[in-house]
């Protein structure tokens, strides 16, 4: 029989509530929480369970994962399972961290379980099946179900269908598929058409994203005066990356002082964006950030003053959702320093 | 305007002593057949076959298919293109039904080119898999394109309309065995009870990017870049006014057939008089520059307020560049207080994961969505090969490739394929016959 491996937070492992948030990761063998409804239905055997408090993998990510890497390392499953985690955000966001790592790094599939308000959903749908979830626990017993029924299809190499039919959250892929019931184009035509014409609902078959406009800013009224800043989602990091900036997919970004710099020295900053070659920006750092033609232009009294600090992220398969919320992050820094006017570096 | 479509159903063809149909049989005479297309002297290598569902054939590089038909009152049943320049879409047509002439390079290739199987897992992709057909295997003389990744493919394409009408001459004298009856008053002259109805309009977009003439669809001879959208009659469209061109990636191209019997025409006439007043065709076409597609919307807006459409229905033949033309006729309608439909097909790339059209437009909330042209096809390989396999992946085909890194070539050297649905003949099927869509996984 094939093996399957469950991770859940601190609260469902039974180690106890938000006082115990903090609570290191462990692995028990056998059922604990909601294995015990896994495990009835599920067509491999639950061999162990991964417990790990919220707070522990939200604030010490990295040792979280590494340590429940480590704990994998030797153990034979075919699937691993996580949650469900309801609208709770650090758990949701836990079982996403942890369902990716093991997917990365053991190449077997994953499944998990969020409500659609969780910001696991918006930051780990596109890496995984994470199935549309309640919104409390009263649903557990459905939640695991829906997991286990999808697991059982992986388990069994039964073909996937379609996020509607299966019930997970879109992964951003779009297919092209047979229709069982064999209804022509034209025939769908008229009848979306006849829908529209009498005012009634319909549902078109490509979903337009909503777009998320954003005003254009007044202009600046006297450069010489102004404070400028300097933000880029290319990737340029002092070269130890030392705010662990991911190279794709971002969910980081950094801010560096450039107050004693005339220019970024090749050396000291690089590029750590994996969606372009690099050899030009590590050569020199200030084709993407031009710090040396800011000074030179600041000592020609081109505009009056640079704020300090420049900011990075990277912009390569980064979600609208983390990088706007990157933005919010960033921007009370530009307020509270007065600054007019922001250079953009995109790539 | 009225036209009569007097239909004889192909139930098997043969080839034989002469050119007859009975009982369902047609009967072709193989020598005279081809002799008749060798009166075109740039043809320089003909052979004639029949593929049928079920046969374990496969048919490459496919360039053109097209419904034999004949008009028993003498008239071509391509005007302007083939014989005479009269009006089409009235009077009596008579077509040879669930059969097709498909016409197949001999050796070469080119960007539009595509493939049908007639069995198996591939039979599916395209509509042409399920139909007879008679298949002219050709090769001409036009050096100047051999090796050109865009083929006009003249000789060809006219080979098989003109094989397509000779070939229906068969049944000029007989009785149909049905008729169907297409038939639209004037636009402002309809019973009240009809007016009363919303009112509709069908907007297609065939392609016609090409600058450079001899690629792009005809409408009665005339190249689609020439002109600004115009209103037509549907009949005009299901009579042969409109001759498919030599340019797009096949899932999204629309063949002469499919133009001869559009299912989106025949849909809206179905509805005609029950929930829409289907006013008729405005044709626009696709352009390259921006004022080019820009002027093609404004019209086509302009046209639509002009007659009162209170719908419309918008099709492209193309995806990629042409998307642009399509959501910008989409949303100008929207603007006119048009309520539109879309009908395309999508570019999500092999995983899935790219933007569905280049431009996209939050007005455009109805859509009909027919396929993904770079979905990836793996096929067997088919006992038979009409045509040269090797064109899929030597001479520029848009579906498949000489050789991939991580797939290898398109074509095995034991004959099975590895291909982008791009290179599927008509696969797509956006002019209606499509019972695909797209899903999010």
């Amino acid at each position: 029989m094939k093996k399957a491996i469950l991770y859940v937070n601190q609260f469902f492992g039974q180690i106890g509530g938000e006082d115990k948030a903090d609570y290191a990761p462990e692995i028990k063998e056998g059922h604990v929480g909601p294995a015990m409804e896994y495990a009835k239905k599920l067509d491999a055997e639950l061999t162990h369970t991964v417990i790990c408090g919220d707070n522990f993998m939200g604030s010490n990510t990295e040792e979280a994962v590494e340590t429940i890497l480590g704990m994998l390392q030797d153990r034979e499953f075919d699937i691993f399972l996580a949650g469900p985690a309801f609208q709770a955000g650090r758990y949701g966001v836990a079982c996403g961290t942890i369902c990716k790592a093991v997917k990365e790094k053991f190449n077997v599939p994953v499944v998990t379980s969020m409500n659609v308000e969780n910001p696991g959903v918006e930051m780990f749908k596109k890496d995984m099946y994470i199935m549309q979830g309640g919104n409390i626990a009263a649903k557990m017993r459905k939640d695991v179900k829906a997991i286990v029924t999808l697991a059982n299809k992986i388990l069994n190499e039964e073909e996937i269908g379609c996020a509607e039919e299966e019930g997970y959250f879109a992964r951003g892929i779009r297919r092209m598929v047979w229709r069982q019931d064999e209804i022509p184009a034209s025939e769908r035509m008229v009848d979306m058409l006849v829908k529209k014409l009498n005012g009634q609902p319909f549902q078109t078959e490509l979903p337009i994203p909503k777009l998320d406009r954003v005003p254009i800013a007044s202009a600046i009224k006297d450069l010489s005066t102004a404070k400028i800043a300097l933000v880029n989602t290319g990737g340029i990091v002092p070269v130890d990356n030392p705010d662990r900036i991911q190279s794709a997919s971002a969910t980081r970004w950094g801010k560096y002082d450039i107050r004693n710099s005339e220019a970024l020295k090749s050396g000291e900053f690089k590029t750590i964006h994996a969606g372009f070659d690099p050899a030009a920006a590590d050569a020199d750092p200030n084709v993407i950030t031009p710090i040396d033609a800011l000074k030179e232009l600041l000592k020609e009294g081109e505009y009056g003053s640079l704020h300090p600090y420049f900011y990075t992220t990277v912009g390569t398969g980064t979600t609208q959702a983390e990088a706007e919320r990157m933005a919010n992050e960033i921007v009370p820094y530009l307020q509270e320093d007065h600054v007019d006017g922001v250079i953009m570096v995109s790539t | 305007m009225k036209l009569e479509l007097g239909n004889f159903h192909v139930n098997d063809i043969a080839f034989g002593e002469k050119l007859e149909f009975q009982n369902g049989l047609l009967t072709i005479c193989k020598e005279e057949a081809l002799n008749f297309i060798r009166e075109d002297d740039r043809i320089t290598e003909a052979e004639l076959y029949i593929a049928k569902p079920g046969d374990d054939i496969r048919l490459c590089p496919v360039k053109d298919a097209f419904e034999p038909r004949v008009r028993p009152d003498g008239r071509g049943i391509y005007p302007g293109y083939e014989g005479d320049l009269v009006r089409s879409g009235e009077g009596v047509t008579y077509a040879l039904k669930n059969c097709s002439v498909v016409v197949v390079g001999r050796h070469w290739g080119g960007f539009q080119d595509a493939l049908i199987d007639m069995s198996g897992e591939g039979q599916k992709y395209t509509l042409f898999g399920e139909l007879n057909n008679i298949v002219l295997v050709a090769d001409t003389n036009e050096e100047f394109e051999k090796r050109e990744q865009q083929k006009k493919n003249d000789a060809l394409r006219r080979a098989g309309a003109r094989l397509s009408e000779y070939i229906a001459g068969c049944v000029k004298e007989l009785e149909p065995e049905d008729m169907e009856i297409f038939e639209l008053e004037p636009m402002i002259k309809r019973d009240p009870e009809v007016e009363n109805l919303p009112s509709v309009v069908y907007v297609m977009q065939p392609q016609s990017q090409m600058e450079e003439m001899g690629y792009n669809t005809l409408v009665y001879g005339w190249d689609c870049n020439h002109m600004v959208p115009t209103v037509m009659h549907p009949n005009e469209i299901l009579d042969g006014a409109l001759i498919s061109g030599s340019f797009m990636p096949s899932s999204s191209k629309w063949s002469t057939y499919d133009f001869q019997n559009c299912p989106n025409i025949k849909a809206l006439y179905r509805e005609h008089g029950k929930t829409i007043n289907f006013l008729g065709i405005i044709m626009s076409n696709l352009n390259v520059a921006l004022e080019q597609k820009e002027r093609a919307a404004i019209f086509v807006a302009q046209l639509a307020n002009s007659l009162g459409a209170d719908g419309a229905v918008v099709a492209e033949e193309g995806y990629g560049n042409p998307d642009a033309d399509f959501i910008g006729c989409f949303a100008a309608l929207e603007d006119a207080g048009v309520k539109t439909v879309g009908v395309t097909n999508e570019c999500t790339g092999r995983d899935g994961q790219s933007q569905p059209l280049v431009t996209l437009d939050e007005k455009c909330d109805a859509i009909v969505s027919c396929g993904n042209v770079s979905e990836l096809i793996k096929l067997p390989p088919m006992g038979t090969v009409l045509g040269e396999l090797e064109a899929l992946g030597r001479d520029g085909c848009s579906g498949g490739w000489p050789d991939d890194e991580l797939l290898g070539p398109s074509v095995k050297p034991d004959g099975s394929i590895v291909m982008e649905n791009n290179a599927m003949f008509c696969g797509d099927r956006v002019c209606g016959w499509s019972t695909k869509t797209m899903k999010e996984f």
